[in-house]
């Protein structure tokens, strides 16, 4: 896959990822704040927003909870080495059981009580479901590359 | 059309989960991608095939259910908001009130932003509708639903296939 494929991804990964800090860049841009319920909508559809599983302060919060968060997050650090290492391989099946399998039990055992939601835990294991994410995203957009090219041959 | 029955229906139920009170309260950024997953899967099964999902097809597939997800999530939250004239916006507008007054900016940006949805309120409010609003949600859901759906369509496929390669092996 081209460089420039694989830095628009990291690209809009990263645009995703400052909507989701927004609320931190407004001392810095103040005028964002006429986005900030707007985009706070937009998460909404893909978060359900709980204030206290959010990260950040008692002013600003990120506009997803910490496992999205971490989700969103391990997807860029991967993109980021995507664009210095090419991923040859197709990822194996396990990859993805063995990285989804502490989110998971992480939220089953925070259901049923067993302990209390922790943010870092949260971040950590979704960072992690994110990160290994992007490898089957990676090879899945290597192969639609190809399937559209050989299509145009 | 009888190929995409598995991501409209996949979609159609994306669409209510990330609408009906309570149940939206587990929204998450996998429900999508998990929609747009188990309209290949349903689809697989229907096919009784096991080759490879190209990956065009688990795009379109994507696309298709990011976009019912769409389409039904606004007609139903549009429909719950007039009944009920009650909605998130409204619910929340108190929070949004007091996160605006802790940020450290003008007076003047201030009331802009506060006054721009004390109309929508309003408007919700007394007719259970407002043209801003569904424009908003309807661009929102769009736009999001559609690149979940794709990435979700896409993921999906590469751990689909995956798993038939295991199972041929």
């Amino acid at each position: 896959m081209s460089l420039a494929v694989r830095f628009s991804v990291t690209l809009l990964l990263a645009f995703w990822l400052l909507g989701v800090f927004l609320e931190w860049l407004v001392p810095i841009i103040p005028q964002l704040t006429l986005f900030v319920p707007l985009m706070h909508n937009s998460y909404s559809l893909v978060c359900h927003q709980q204030q206290s599983k959010l990260l950040g302060d008692s002013v600003y919060h990120s506009l997803v909870c910490s496992r999205c968060a971490g989700i969103y997050v391990g997807l860029f650090i991967s993109s980021i080495a995507a664009l210095f290492f090419l991923y040859r391989n197709e990822p194996p099946l396990k990859i993805i059981i063995f990285a989804s399998a502490p989110m998971l039990a992480d939220v089953f055992l925070c259901a049923f009580g067993i302990y209390s939601y922790s943010k870092s835990l949260a971040f950590i294991t979704g960072f992690l479901l994110g990160s290994a994410g992007f490898l089957y995203f990676y090879s899945a957009l290597k192969k639609l590359i190809q399937e559209l090219n050989s299509k145009k041959n | 059309m009888k190929k995409f029955i598995s991501p409209a229906v996949c979609g159609f139920a994306a669409g209510v989960l990330q609408v009906v009170p309570l149940i939206k309260s587990f929204a998450c950024c996998l429900i999508i991608p998990g929609a747009a997953f188990l309209s290949l899967w349903l689809d697989q099964k229907a096919s009784k095939s096991t080759n490879k999902i190209p990956m065009k097809k688990a795009l379109v597939f994507g696309l298709f259910t990011g976009l019912t997800a769409a389409f039904f999530g606004t007609v139903f939250e549009v429909f719950v908001t007039f009944i009920t004239r009650q909605n998130d916006v409204i619910v929340a507008f108190p929070e949004l009130q007091r996160m605006i007054a802790d940020f450290p900016l003008s007076p003047e940006l201030k009331n802009q932003v506060m006054e721009i949805f004390q109309t929508v309120r309003k408007e919700l409010m007394e007719t259970g509708f407002s043209w801003l609003y569904t424009f908003t949600i309807l661009f929102n859901n769009l736009i999001v639903n559609s690149i979940f759906g794709i990435v979700g369509g896409l993921i999906g496929a590469q751990i689909l296939n995956s798993k038939n390669k295991s199972s041929e092996a």
